[in-house]
């Protein structure tokens, strides 16, 4: 009985890895850092982590769904050039909203191509956001083939600034998305969503609509990836063509470690948001460790193969004590 | 969608003479001069060895099953292609010993892989896309010290001129290379279990077949074809740069599915994927002959890639 | 309530294999209707056809005397019919109360889901069936947590409790224990009262003659006789179900020939095993003997099968031909000279898009050398195709191709290559025409005849009285009896299943 009981604990608390990751984080970057929950960092930092959280979030409920989507990273440059190029520093109030508008819209267009292959044409998840990641790269070169662009300041400044009630912008939109995902937990579509990625067959025969629930996690990734693309660009007030590449992997990353399963139906937005500010904190440890700015490359990427290698090395050692 | 009768190697295989006729039309196109067509023909050939030894490597893994890819091919080329470069130093008798390094580092990085997949049960998407982050921060680590090295004049007069009937040493090698792919697939043990486990792995288990051993040979063996892949590139270009490598990743995956081997594992040939890679390779050279900029052709790729898997790649449905 | 559903003339086709031919079925309130077949007769296809989980490709379907088209599993559910499939349809990761009421969830305004609603109901549906569960069941716990009569209650649970007015048992008493079964017939009762109908696919006898109102019964995809159920006895019901009356087991036994075991050399001896199903199996096993093991399903009896294999792992003795062994991998149990024939032979057994040959050769290709003599792999696999009469084109089709019988030839087939010493087998026949079974009976008795050691695993109690001299039955992870001689009986086999506390001679 309780080994059914811690199984069915750490069954449905997948969160337990990434609580201690962490806290672990959380305490090694103090130690480089002494100032770090001082207002200006606390803030400057949760800015900066805003993209992959935002990422992250939609990631998880693809994976969630039993699928996955390598395009993200491909959605975020999308929507950097549109904004960096049709913006402008002397952009109005009204353009910008407006440019943001169409520019969240296209997000969901991306997602939608992407659900279609994948729900409606039953095509495999991988390769086809994999094609679908290189059409947007080249749609996103295509918009903005130089580095160059630009936000205007008082809207970059408004992100940059903000600090709402004394706490930093990234903290309220965190909250929301958290406010959103519970709520969505509670509706049959919450639950739909599990079944669909615990067993679809079974999902299926019960009467749950498979393919238009597959589907619109795929929009609702696109529709993430939009947001996080408009995060980056207003933190880095410009357009690069290639700003996504890396944020695919790490959102990925931030999803797994965050205690949500590849293979569907187990884990949650909280993980991966966990998920996504560790990775944000181990970027800081390398950053403050000193370490040589040849290798940080190097070790960056070298964390994330450790961090995607945890569960399954945990895996392992449990499974040996039969 | 109606049933596609045609085998999917040769519906490649005809794309590309198509694709071929097409260029010939292009303002600065062969037009109707036979032989100069007949060079730009082999020229084509030749420029697709290259991708299609870089895509054997996935030809296998893809084939072994359960997801598998590797998109840390594009990385070990680079890497490979440096090591190379460094090691061969400009001298003929140092060309066996680089060719060795290349192999012995692809093999490597991919047995790291082959870990990572077949014990710590990371999926071949996330480990492979991991490990070319690694392999990128090697190779920057690598070369912030500025590498030094130059081409042999034999790897050059082997992989880029005529060796024999003015046909380039590269397709000769390629042909050898196809030979020995169609050797291991199809008249090998390793052949028969590999399409096994990308079949069923339960059933291949309960066979008798070491399901995680040959998980972990495939990878390093896909790794070791792209070193030599890597070393081949060197051969054509003389030179190395950063990015050497990464041209070649996602025509790869993409000259695989053209080829007909299925996705989800268990079933395809070497010989799809030559046909693949010719097809790639000639949309490549149709785009860069009309000046299109590196966002459309990476726009047609991308879509090339779409169009074709959802002719070859659709699973079941869930309604019967 | 009324309702009433008819099926008239239903074709179906899954590639190039016909389900169904031409199968009827009628059905009304208040009435319970036996849909019955033998393995393949296509009962299950013209339930799914019914519950719209399947398109028919031919015939039509009327509900309350209109004809019907069901566009999805979600359209027939709409119009009240309700299925127990007999592969359930629960997702494990999910709760009991989350399963049950997936897509019928109780709502609050806005469109949230209500919690306490939910749990209340739950609690109400999971009392129906009280005082017959083993473990008392909670709305929150997870369903892969449960043992298979208890999901197999969930399922029942989960198509009632939208109030259908159609509900289909599809093999739903398979894994339910005699308690739970009654409850279930006693529920089915208050159904008949309130007007439902009821459609009953089995092949129990005692269950159909106990529950069933009407039948209609089913072979090779056509429907080939319909009545009253007292209008007619087993005997005549068995005749309509299988083609030739000799090749069924009614009553016979096929009784390999008796040799005194003890002659043999103790192929196999198992001490204390233990997993975490299986509790401390002993047995012994000699060569030329054919020992089965019976109980019912999920008591381990796989466990056992695959821990001799070597793909589960386990604490205890085994010896094999007098040798302590302990295999960590199939590989190594199979160069011991053991071979498995897996229970889900789609899913464990057969490489479905591979040829027949790569199928049959794929634990012995290295003694082909290198390259592979593909000729001489040729001959070989064609000399045990003809040893296993096999109905097919060309070695190099693809095996999915092969009807379910011949392809469960394909499974054992692997193996004769290797000549194995024992050979373990769990329920090979299941799923498998009568015809076919007849020739793989035959098979058998050749083997055990030449001296292998055969282990055999059947959920089929009647194949078990007809084949062995000795039955092990399992019952919770451990040999409650081992029946043999007078003492294996039917009756003697179903009690110790069961779990009774004394087997008498019968």
């Amino acid at each position: 009985m309780n080994r059914q009981r811690w199984q069915s604990v750490s069954f449905r608390n997948p969160y337990l890895f990434a609580l201690l990751l962490f806290l672990l984080a959380l305490l090694v970057n103090f130690i480089f850092q002494p100032n770090l929950f001082q207002r200006s960092i606390l803030n400057s930092n949760m800015r900066v982590f805003l993209p992959l959280i935002l990422l992250a979030s939609g990631q998880a409920v693809v994976i969630l769904g039993g699928g996955i989507d390598i395009s993200v990273g491909a959605i975020v440059s999308i929507i950097n050039a549109i904004l960096a190029s049709q913006l402008g520093a002397g952009a109005s109030a009204e353009k910008t909203l407006l440019v943001v508008v169409i520019a969240l819209l296209v997000g969901m267009v991306a997602g939608s191509i992407n659900g279609f292959f994948i729900a409606f044409l039953r095509l495999q998840p991988i390769i086809t956001t994999y094609a679908t990641s290189f059409l947007f790269a080249g749609i996103a070169l295509y918009i903005l083939p130089e580095p160059g662009g630009g936000v205007p300041l008082v809207i970059s400044s408004f992100y940059r600034d903000t600090t709402p009630l004394g706490l930093p912008l990234g903290l309220y939109i965190i909250l929301l998305i958290l406010i959103a995902w519970y709520m969505t937990r509670q509706t049959r579509y919450g639950r739909y969503l599990y079944a669909v990625g615990g067993k679809p067959d079974a999902a299926y025969e019960t009467g749950v609509p498979v393919n238009t629930v597959q589907f619109s996690t795929y929009v609702i990734s696109g529709l993430m990836a939009a947001l996080g693309g408009v995060a980056i660009t207003l933190l880095t007030g410009s357009g690069n063509a290639q700003v996504g590449d890396a944020l695919t992997l790490a959102s990925i990353t931030a999803v797994v470690i965050g205690g949500t399963a590849l293979r569907g139906g187990v884990g949650g937005i909280a993980g991966a948001i966990l998920g996504a500010i560790i990775l944000g904190l181990f970027k800081n440890i390398i950053s403050f460790a000193n370490v040589d700015l040849w290798w940080q490359t190097f070790v960056n990427a070298a964390i994330i193969v450790l961090a995607l290698a945890a569960p399954g090395v945990i895996n392992l050692l449990r499974r040996k004590r039969i | 969608m109606k049933r596609i009768t045609i085998s999917p190697p040769v519906a490649a295989v005809l794309l590309a003479i198509v694709l071929f006729l097409l260029s010939g039309l292009l303002p600065n196109g062969y037009g109707n001069n036979l032989s100069v067509a007949l060079a730009q023909a082999t020229n084509i050939i030749r420029l697709s060895v290259f991708l299609g030894i870089i895509a054997a490597g996935q030809t296998l893994v893809i084939i072994s099953g359960s997801e598998g890819i590797d998109l840390s091919a594009g990385a070990v080329v680079t890497l490979s292609a440096i090591v190379t470069y460094v090691i061969v130093k400009g001298q003929d008798g140092n060309v066996i010993p680089a060719l060795i390094a290349a192999l012995a580092i692809g093999a490597a990085i991919g047995f790291l892989n082959g870990i990572g997949i077949a014990y710590l049960k990371i999926a071949p998407l996330v480990m492979t896309l991991g490990m070319a982050g690694v392999v990128t921060g090697l190779i920057l680590v690598a070369q912030h010290g500025n590498v030094s090295g130059a081409v042999a004049p034999l790897m050059t007069r082997i992989i880029a001129r005529p060796v024999f009937l003015g046909i380039p040493g590269a397709v000769i090698i390629w042909i050898i290379f196809a030979a020995l792919m169609w050797l291991l697939l199809e008249r090998t043990t390793f052949g028969k279990k590999l399409f096994a486990i990308g079949t069923n792995r339960t059933t291949s288990r309960l066979s008798g077949v070491n399901v995680t051993g040959m998980v972990l040979l495939t990878y390093a063996l896909a790794g070791m074809l792209s070193g030599l892949g890597g070393f081949l590139v060197l051969g054509n270009t003389g030179v190395v740069f950063i990015n050497i490598g990464n041209p070649f990743l996602f025509p790869s995956i993409a000259a695989v599915a053209v080829g007909g081997t299925l996705l989800s594992g268990g079933k395809g040939s070497y010989f799809g994927t030559m046909a693949g890679a010719l097809v790639l390779t000639l949309i490549t050279s149709l785009l860069t002959t009309m000046q299109m900029p590196d966002s459309v052709r990476r726009m047609v790729l991308g879509a090339t890639l779409l169009i074709l898997i959802s002719i070859y790649g659709r699973q079941r449905g869930f309604r019967q | 309530m009324t309702v009433s559903l008819s099926a008239r003339n239903i074709v179906k086709r899954y590639g190039g294999v016909v389900a169904l031919s031409g199968a009827n079925l009628d059905v009304h309130s208040g009435e319970v209707v036996a849909l019955i077949g033998a393995n393949g007769s296509g009962k299950s296809t013209l339930s799914k056809i019914i519950n719209g989980v399947v398109v028919l490709d031919g015939g039509q379907l009327l509900l309350d005397d209109k004809p019907i088209h069901f566009s999805s599993p979600q359209a027939a559910k709409k119009l009240g019919i309700s299925t127990v499939f007999q592969e359930l349809s629960l997702v494990p990761q999910m709760t009991v109360a989350e399963n049950i009421w997936l897509t019928r969830e109780p709502l609050r305004k806005a469109g949230f889901v209500d919690q306490k609603s939910v749990h209340a109901r739950t609690v109400e549906l999971l009392a129906l069936f009280e005082g017959t569960y083993k473990i008392e069941l909670h709305p929150d716990a997870t369903v892969d947590s449960l043992p298979p009569d208890e999901k197999q209650i969930i399922e029942v649970l989960k198509a009632i409790c939208f109030d259908p007015r159609l509900i289909i048992l599809d093999e739903a008493t398979a894994s339910l224990d005699s308690r739970q079964v009654q409850r279930l017939f006693e529920l089915v009762e208050q159904w008949k009262l309130q007007g439902k109908a009821i459609v009953f696919v089995s092949h129990r006898m005692e269950e159909i003659f106990r529950i069933a109102d009407r039948f209609s019964v089913l072979r090779n995809g056509k429907t080939v006789g319909a009545g009253m159920m007292k209008d007619i006895n087993e005997r005549e019901l068995v005749r309509l179900m299988v083609e030739t009356v000799t090749a069924t087991n009614v009553g016979q036994r096929h009784r390999l020939a008796t040799k005194r075991s003890d002659e043999f050399p103790l192929r196999l001896q198992v001490e204390e095993l233990k997993t975490e199903v299986l509790k401390g199996i002993s047995l012994q096993l000699h060569d030329g003997e054919l020992l089965g093991i019976g109980g019912l399903k999920g008591q381990g009896q796989r466990d056992l099968l695959l821990a001799l294999f070597g793909d589960l792992p386990y604490l205890g003795k085994v010896k094999v031909s007098d040798e302590l062994v302990h295999f960590k991998h199939p590989q190594q149990a199979i160069e011991k000279g053991i071979a498995l024939v897996p229970g889900e032979r789609s899913k464990e057994g057969l490489l479905f898009i591979r040829s027949i040959l790569e199928n049959l050769l794929i634990p012995s290709w290295k003694q082909y050398g290198f390259p592979l003599k593909m000729h001489k792999a040729h001959k070989d696999g064609s000399s045990i195709s003809s040893t296993l009469q096999l109905k097919m084109e060309s070695l190099d089709k693809e095996v999915s191709s092969l009807s379910g019988g011949n392809a469960q030839k394909i499974v054992i087939g692997k193996w004769l290559l290797r000549n194995p010493k024992l050979l373990l087998l769990d329920d090979p026949t299941k799923g498998v025409d009568v015809g076919t079974k007849a020739e793989f009976y035959k098979l058998l008795a050749e083997l055990v005849e030449a001296g292998t050691a055969v282990l055999f695993y059947s959920s089929d109690d009647e194949e078990l009285l007809g084949l062995c001299d000795r039955v092990l039955v399992m019952h919770d992870g451990k040999i409650h009896s081992e029946l043999a001689g007078e003492l294996l009986t039917k009756s003697n086999l179903v009690a110790a299943s069961l779990g009774a506390s004394n087997v008498s001679i019968e």
